[in-house]
């Protein structure tokens, strides 16, 4: 059966189109040319005057795995009883929810009606993948993903302390993702959660690794090249050291430097670009990491933008995860080391607009947003749920849009934060097409997703449909259409029909060879073996529900 | 290798050994031993009691019953359905299964408007009491391999719970950071304690300080007081002398990776959280300026697993709700043919393991697959970051539990959740 969105006012910046009125038809999924008379067109959508852009992708959202679940069961206080409605009652039922820890169903739908077509769980810890990959398993509507966390692996740190070739490195990074059924690679303060369970409580770029005389530099100069050499296409994801320290600023600049000119995304750059000026010590240096980003075009960067209110902090960075316990509101907090493999900290926070530092570091994601120069590369996330939930994506969209919002919501916050930013300085409004580059076609680019957040010919049918309004919060929280591979989900903002989605990931070529090492390092130090740490197809096939979508890589 | 393990599988040909994986995960406790070979299946050796006896199961030749009458599987659905349909206030209850039956009873809940629990309810709920008051900081299985000098272990014996913990964890050959045969093993309290496990490769005697289990919450206060440098007067405290505690406080600071373990099932009294809770504190006190960390042990007929795919599907953690507040009582043991209901006046439909034994019979009776045993699932391990996946050791045609209660949400048809 052929659908077709008739008279639509398309944004796709993949192919230069801002605003360009056609007709946009769909078979089986995809998006066809215009086909000819003799075939019958089933359905019929009259979308005359409305915005069509692809359904969004988020690039870096926390929706499944250890730390996600724990976060969960940490804060029962904020979960809220609620009555479901069709069809999400028929697979949730009465169920308990909160935006900053949505069960898997509530994940789903959230993002569906918000016009995401996609979310990327950006820090599996390999060893937990599997719960990671239940997780998104069970989450309706959406395609998933996930990146592989290394850089704290004995097995990695092994490697590079024995100074082993690099071959031996990228057979590794390639087998991890065919094992975790990943599509990236991530590093979180990279060699920090290793020396973190040798009792050390910093981590600076350049500071040897006390057991294993390596730095966080080399790791990140030996993970960027397997990416590259292996020929991801997603850059490698990187979570610099220092996290929310005062001046980390120039450990970030620096890390920019690390992978000799190599492509790396450096992530939640907000909790990364703080400085030390004023009488309080914590100020913004957003201007320099975003002349520094407009300046090194192998760099590209996603902000965590904060949004004030209550959320929880879930990372894999449990040395400074452990440090930040200390302001957790509810004072409560989870920390663990991980299988030799990783690690996770949970701390719930409460981001408010009366609190200095909160204030500075949402003035601070606003202005990276606005001082770098091209949308293809930063993106529009809050680290969900650490900076805020995804459902506050429309909100934000709107503060960069809309200058005098933004302006106001500035007036309202703490006043030394306000003596302390150039915000208000500032006059640049997103353009619609500035943030479907951002929301769409920059990131299917950067993770390598061919044939989505474009709405070209051959393209997955994942689109979304607009009414324009002043007002773009309410235009982005509620659109009238969202087709998920070309059936009609969700109608004037509610879910129609429940689908599950897929999940990608990217399997380069690589010597199996290197299984030799990898089964004796696990027969030697772990307590399972090698075997069950490899997913199949077949288990994330488990139940029905889902499917691998896997991508071509280096092609 | 391989081969020689076929040659064995042949001659010996017991049963319908699985031979497509080389090593199965046993589900019999929270460890999920994964060195399971087909080979040891078949001939019983095992190093572990539990495995011997999970292993040992016949679970071919079940029958579907109602009111313990055999009859055919179709009926038997019909009549849960029936029970369920009259039901105004069911239970689903026992919930013994992997991640896939905590998924398909999280649907048949949702269907039946139905309270959920599981047979450890008491015991996880422990745990998370701890959890939800102040969080906690710990570790897991492989970590403890490769690092822990000094092992703690509070109130318990762990082998009671978890046979080969020490075995796979504790004197193992080699360690990437310390040296397993040096470490120091102490047991602080308990009852009946099997410590026999903590003797070194060398022989060298574990250290006991023994207290009872009633007290055990005073010397935990006082240990953590010592820990964090606070006074404490006089010379005992329950009969354990302060200078003991003042040595093993500065043994767990001394550590490079001081573990300290708790079984939640041993800590079985009133308020019993309090004492995990000064475990898991002492812990955050020694994490200040040296590393520690918390071990919670045991576990068992898939509690975590249900525990975490409840969390992940409804947002929120299990419940222990009162079976005096409930008509119909849904009772999985997809585990153990022992696990059972109490006695009970409401109406029991038990989806059960094809052994299960009845001292009375239930109200319908449904055979389940056992997973990693007649089918294969995925497990989570006792220290919760682990999923490993279950295998048919002796693969059967017992239909699965989401299999049945596919079938029996289908006679209840659409009710659409909270209907």
């Amino acid at each position: 059966m052929i659908t077709l969105l008739k008279n639509a006012k398309v944004i796709d910046p993949a192919h230069n189109k801002n605003g360009v009125v056609q007709d946009i038809y769909i078979r089986d999924g995809r998006i066809i040319a215009k086909p000819a008379d003799s075939e019958k067109i089933g359905q019929v959508f009259d979308v005359n005057g409305k915005i069509v852009m692809a359904g969004a992708i988020d690039m870096h959202s926390h929706i499944g795995g250890g730390k996600v679940n724990i976060a969960r069961m940490l804060l029962p206080e904020y979960q809220e009883m609620r009555r479901m409605q069709e069809p999400e009652a028929h697979i949730c039922g009465a169920n308990c929810s909160h935006h900053a820890t949505p069960n898997t169903t509530d994940t789903g739908m959230r993002y569906i009606e918000m016009g995401y077509t996609a979310a990327f769980e950006p820090a599996i810890l390999a060893v937990n993948a599997r719960q990671a990959h239940m997780e998104m398993g069970d989450t309706p509507m959406i395609d998933k993903g996930g990146y592989a966390m290394l850089g704290n692996d004995d097995y990695l740190l092994r490697l590079l302390s024995q100074n082993a070739d690099q071959k031996a490195i990228n057979d590794y990074v390639a087998w991890t993702l065919h094992a975790t059924q990943t599509i990236g690679i991530k590093v979180v303060n990279p060699g920090g959660i290793s020396a973190f369970k040798f009792n050390e409580r910093r981590q600076d770029l350049d500071q040897q690794h006390s057991y294993y005389h390596i730095t966080p530099r080399r790791i990140l100069q030996a993970l960027s090249r397997a990416v590259n050499e292996l020929g991801i296409a997603k850059p490698l994801h990187v979570h610099c050291n220092n996290l929310g320290v005062a001046g980390n600023f120039q450990t970030t600049l620096d890390t920019m430097g690390a992978s000799d000119g190599l492509p790396m995304h450096l992530t939640h750059i907000q909790f990364h670009s703080y400085g030390t000026e004023g009488d309080k010590k914590f100020s913004s240096a957003a201007a320099n990491i975003a002349e520094a980003i407009n300046k090194n075009k192998h760099i590209t960067a996603d902000v965590g933008q904060i949004l004030f209110g209550q959320t929880v902090t879930a990372s894999g960075d449990n040395m400074m995860q452990h440090l930040n316990a200390k302001v957790a509101n509810p004072k409560k907090s989870v920390i663990m080391d991980i299988e030799c493999d990783a690690g996770c900290g949970v701390v719930p926070f409460k981001y408010r607009d009366e609190n200095y530092v909160n204030a500075l570091q949402w003035a601070i994601g606003l202005e990276v947003f606005l001082s770098v120069d091209d949308p293809w590369r930063v993106f529009l996330t809050t680290d969900h749920p650490n900076g805020a939930p995804f459902t506050t994506y429309p909100h934000l969209i709107r503060l960069l849009m809309d200058k005098s919002f933004r302006n106001d919501a500035f007036d309202k916050l703490n006043l030394d934060a306000q003596a302390m930013s150039n915000l208000k300085s500032l006059d640049r409004e997103y353009s619609l097409y500035e943030i479907a580059t951002m929301t769409r076609s920059a990131p299917a680019k950067l993770i390598g997703l061919q044939d989505r957040g474009h709405l070209g010919v051959g393209a997955a049918a994942d689109i979304t449909v607009y009414t324009e309004q002043p007002d773009k919060e309410a235009m982005f929280a509620k659109p009238d259409l969202v087709f998920k591979d070309g059936e009609l989900v969700v109608k004037e903002g509610k879910v129609v029909k429940v689908v599950w989605g897929a999940t990608h990931t990217a399997k380069p070529a690589f010597d199996i060879g290197v299984e030799k090492d990898i089964k004796q390092y696990f027969d030697r130090y772990h307590t399972m073996q090698m075997q069950h740490f490899k997913i199949s197809n077949d288990h994330i096939a488990e139940d029905g529900r889902n499917h691998v979508i896997n991508h071509v890589q280096g092609a | 290798m391989t081969l020689v393990f076929y040659r064995r599988k042949r001659e010996t040909n017991l049963d319908m050994i699985n031979t497509e994986y080389i090593m199965h995960a046993c589900p019999a406790c929270g460890l999920l031993c994964d060195d399971i070979s087909g080979d040891a299946i078949a001939r019983q050796q095992f190093s572990c009691g539990k495995a011997a006896k999970f292993y040992a199961r016949k679970t071919t030749d079940a029958q579907p019953q109602v009111d313990g009458r055999p009859v055919a599987l179709a009926d038997a659905v019909k009549a849960a359905a029936a029970l369920l349909q009259q039901s105004k206030a069911p239970l689903v209850a026992g919930s013994s299964t992997d991640v896939h039956g905590a998924r398909a009873l999280v649907s048949l809940a949702n269907h039946t408007g139905a309270a959920m629990t599981h047979l450890n309810a008491s015991s996880t709920l422990r745990n998370m009491k701890v959890l939800q008051h102040r969080g906690w900081q710990t570790t897991t299985l492989t970590e403890v391999r490769n690092r822990a000098d000094v092992i703690l272990m509070i109130g318990t014996d762990v082998v009671t719970h978890n046979a080969r913990f020490f075995e796979r964890v504790v004197w193992v050959d080699e360690a990437m950071f310390t040296e397993p045969g040096a470490r120091q093993i102490i047991y602080l309290g308990g009852d009946k304690l099997k410590t026999q496990a903590g003797v070194a490769p060398d022989g060298r005697a574990p250290q006991v300080i023994a207290c009872p289990p009633e007290h055990l919450p005073e010397v935990v206060a006082a240990l953590r007081a010592l820990v964090m440098d606070k006074p404490v007067t006089g010379e005992s405290v329950a009969g354990v002398a302060v200078n003991t505690l003042k040595t093993l406080a500065a043994t767990l600071k001394a550590a490079k990776y001081a573990t300290l373990v708790w079984v939640s099932k041993d800590l079985h009294y009133d308020h019993a959280e309090l004492i995990i809770e000064n475990i898991t504190e002492t812990v955050v006190a020694l994490n200040q300026k040296t590393r520690a960390m918390g071990l919670s042990l045991g576990g068992s007929d898939g509690d975590t697993s249900v525990n975490y795919a409840h969390t992940w599907l409804n947002g929120v953690i299990i419940d222990a709700p009162n079976w005096q507040d409930h008509d119909v009582v849904v009772w999985v043991n997809s585990f153990s043919p022992e696990a059972m209901p109490a006695e009970s006046e409401v109406p029991v439909i038990v989806l059960g393991a094809p052994d299960s034994k009845f001292s009375t019979p239930p109200a319908v009776f449904i055979p389940v697959a056992t997973p990693g045993l007649d089918t294969g699932g995925q497990q989570f391990r006792v220290d919760g970051s682990v999923t490993l996946p279950l295998t048919a050791a002796k693969p059967s045609n017992v239909s699965t539990l989401s299999q049945v209660v596919a079938m029996i949400e289908k006679v209840l048809g659409n009710k659409g959740g909270e209907a």
